[in-house]
């Protein structure tokens, strides 16, 4: 391993057992086979056996930090946890060099009936500090934590943020020279998440190479030097920051198009005499493809395909976008721009095309076409929400409107516009 | 300097580091972790007795309890248990707390590592030390009786010979008997959960079967069962040295220890090779 690398996943691979009973009984095979001082063959997949991590390689170099990003059950813990050296790989190497240290579980060790002092020695402790750095840094802690007179009573009677800032003290005051954080800093109030990040920093400073798992992108664009994506066990995307986390972003996108079905009965209803029907809608980008996401700012068609049923004469047609938590966004028809569409006799086919600037934020929406009586009252057909998409952006703001804002700051040194 | 040195992980790895190294890395793992072995124990130890009404006196209140039952038997002639060279309370009294050694002591390993919780899997230190803290206890609970004894000696006005200060040494070999075992059960429990139940069944069971209660017997088949239970061998040994002057039975305590010690160092080896699989699995 060269100089630089400090850790070296090389083509590693972890499997899981469905179900309780295959738990324990390949547990008892494997357990009884290394007992024996033989192989469990961990590379064969046997029945009921699935790869919670496959053929995963990176390398992070010294004082690099590493995101690990991916949807639920991708294997992010996991492969955290062979780092960490708890689960052993069933296939590959990993290489590490250096003290390996964990923010994963706060207040290890902590026993209720202890007070907070004398938990902090058994979470460091096993933290793998000894008697004699702890007390070095005790004051450190203690002040750190922040919890006031509550260090010398018994733990059970914390909240559970003290609890947390302790613990969490503890683990942030070992200083390995690899640090493991897994999701555990989604937790405390905003000064001491404050606390924590700096103390991140300082260490990042020094040089410890830090590996973080988390679904904040926000963190992890803030903190990684490098990210890789997985999703079901394998790395799907790796490399700069923003580029992963804006493929994380349009993979997420996607996947919630597939799962979320907007089914509420009041959601979606369709009313109308009849007399002209919409028979056909799609959502199509530029080029005339159909889009099933949608980037904000692009420009968009929505077609609308309507066939007359009777001869009818000067019918309105127009549509409604709605937010997902159905506030009317926008709506436009051929009667606001004073247009008159003129007679249409029975068996016609018309096809009408919105063309429109997805000026929105990210989130999911929809779109209710609609045709009216000349009376702009009475409606042939009404498809609310007929179409429901997802909006795809940036991560430049939140909100609904896009007001694409540019941000430039002016001093006497140097003038930025961003 | 830690910096330099590469750790690697990987499938069976103790499979292609050899038998030698294997051993290095069981031994070195234990003595660094004698601090954490120390940290636990006090934990556990302090926790324990917060707290509570009677405090340490419940280390001493299970054992007369046992024994005011079966020198109640024995007095009314239910029980006919035999000739002993001490009152029969002193003589009981003795034993089980020598027997609870071994049957409290599996009892708290076995339990041990499931007892720990989630830090199993999601921190990496050396398991070991959790089996062997959690020992501690019964370490101490029979270090409490041991006054305890030293109240009833005055009581009855026994005297105990002078080889009962070598009590902490004829005690090593069930220790290591029992932890032996313990590393073993503390395995079994991260897959099998009712592992604690079922040994506290079977160490209830064998209480009545070795001589702790009772004085050896001279016939019957309850002989040969005891001349093969290396139990009934530690627990006599241990008894002759507070009661007798030296061990009657020098080749029965000598097999037993000598059994003693391969099976620790066995169970040891078994604990090491199989400890990561249990974090996957608990």
């Amino acid at each position: 391993m060269s100089e630089n690398i400090v850790i070296k996943v090389d083509d590693v691979s972890k499997k899981y057992s469905r179900g309780l009973r295959h738990v324990m009984l390949y547990g008892m095979q494997d357990i009884g086979k290394n007992m024996l001082g033989l192989s469990s063959n961990p590379e064969i997949l046997r029945d009921g056996e699935f790869w919670a991590v496959k053929d995963v390689s990176f390398e992070v170099k010294k004082g690099e930090t590493l995101g690990i990003i991916g949807p639920n059950g991708s294997g992010k813990s996991t492969m955290l946890k062979m780092l960490n050296g708890i689960f052993m790989p069933d296939k590959g190497k990993i290489e590490i060099k250096g003290r390996v240290g964990a923010l994963i579980e706060v207040g290890a060790g902590f026993h209720p009936m202890l007070t907070g002092r004398e938990n902090i020695y058994v979470n460091g402790a096993i933290l793998g500090m000894g008697k004699k750095e702890i007390d070095k840094k005790f004051d450190e802690i203690v002040e750190f934590a922040d919890i006031g007179d509550f260090i010398d009573l018994p733990v059970k009677h914390y909240s559970s943020g003290m609890y947390v800032r302790l613990g969490f003290s503890v683990a942030v005051h070992s200083e390995p020279d690899i640090l493991l954080i897994d999701e555990v800093l989604a937790v405390g109030d905003y000064a001491f998440q404050a606390k924590c990040f700096d103390r991140i920093n300082y260490l990042k400073g020094r040089g410890t190479l830090i590996i973080i798992v988390s679904h904040d992108m926000n963190k992890i664009a803030q903190y990684s030097d490098n990210v890789i994506m997985l999703h079901e066990g394998k790395i799907s995307k790796r490399g700069d920051t923003m580029e992963v986390i804006s493929f994380f972003r349009i993979f997420m996108g996607k996947q919630y198009i597939k799962t979320s079905r907007v089914n509420s009965a009041d959601f979606v209803g369709r009313f109308g005499s009849g007399d002209a029907e919409i028979v056909d809608a799609v959502l199509l980008d530029e080029n005339g493809q159909p889009a099933d996401v949608v980037y904000a700012g692009n420009r968009y068609i929505f077609n609308v395909s309507i066939v007359f049923h009777k001869d009818v004469d000067n019918p309105i047609v127009g549509f409604i976008l709605n937010s997902s938590s159905k506030i009317r966004l926008y709506n436009t028809h051929s009667f606001s721009r004073g247009k008159k569409l003129g007679f249409f006799n029975k068996g016609q086919r018309i096809e009408v095309s919105y063309k429109f600037e997805a000026n929105l934020l990210r989130g999911v929406y929809s779109l209710t076409p609609a045709i009216s009586y000349s009376d702009g009252f009475n409606f042939y057909d009404c498809r609310n929400n007929l179409i429901t998409f997802h909006i795809v952006d940036n991560g430049y703001a939140e909100g609904l409107v896009d007001l694409k804002a540019n941000i430039a700051v002016k001093s006497d040194q140097k003038y930025e516009e961003f | 300097m830690e910096r330099d040195k590469i750790i690697i992980y990987t499938p069976d790895r103790f499979l292609q580091i050899g038998f030698l190294n294997q051993w290095r890395e069981m031994f070195l793992s234990l003595f660094l972790s004698r601090e954490l072995i120390w940290r636990l124990f006090l934990r556990d130890f302090s926790a324990k007795y917060k707290q509570t009404l009677f405090g340490v006196l419940w280390a001493v209140l299970n054992p007369i309890i046992v024994v005011g039952v079966f020198v109640f038997l024995n007095k009314s002639g239910i029980l006919n248990i035999g000739e002993t060279t001490v009152p029969y309370s002193v003589y009981a009294l003795i034993g089980i707390s020598i027997y609870s050694l071994f049957s409290t002591g599996l009892s708290v390993t076995a339990n041990s590592i499931i007892g720990a919780g989630s830090m199993v899997v999601k921190i990496n230190f050396p398991k070991i030390s959790l089996v062997i803290s959690s020992f501690g206890q019964a370490l101490v609970e029979f270090a409490i009786r041991i006054v305890l004894f030293a109240v009833v000696f005055v009581i009855f006005g026994v005297t105990p010979k002078w080889t009962m200060v070598l009590l902490p040494l004829a005690i090593i070999p069930i220790i290591l008997f029992t932890l032996g075992i313990g590393f073993f059960l503390s395995l079994l429990t991260g897959i099998f959960r009712d592992t604690p139940h079922i040994t506290s069944l079977f160490t209830s069971f064998l209480l009545f079967l070795t001589p702790a209660l009772y004085p050896p017997p001279k016939s019957g088949v309850f002989v040969i069962l005891n001349a093969w239970n290396p139990l009934s061998h530690l627990i006599m040994g241990c008894r002759d040295t507070i009661l007798v002057g030296g061990i009657s039975n020098v080749s029965g305590f000598l097999w037993s220890s000598i059994f003693a010690i391969i099976l620790f160092f066995a169970s040891w080896r078994i604990f090491y090779l199989a400890e990561t699989r249990i974090a996957e699995r608990i």
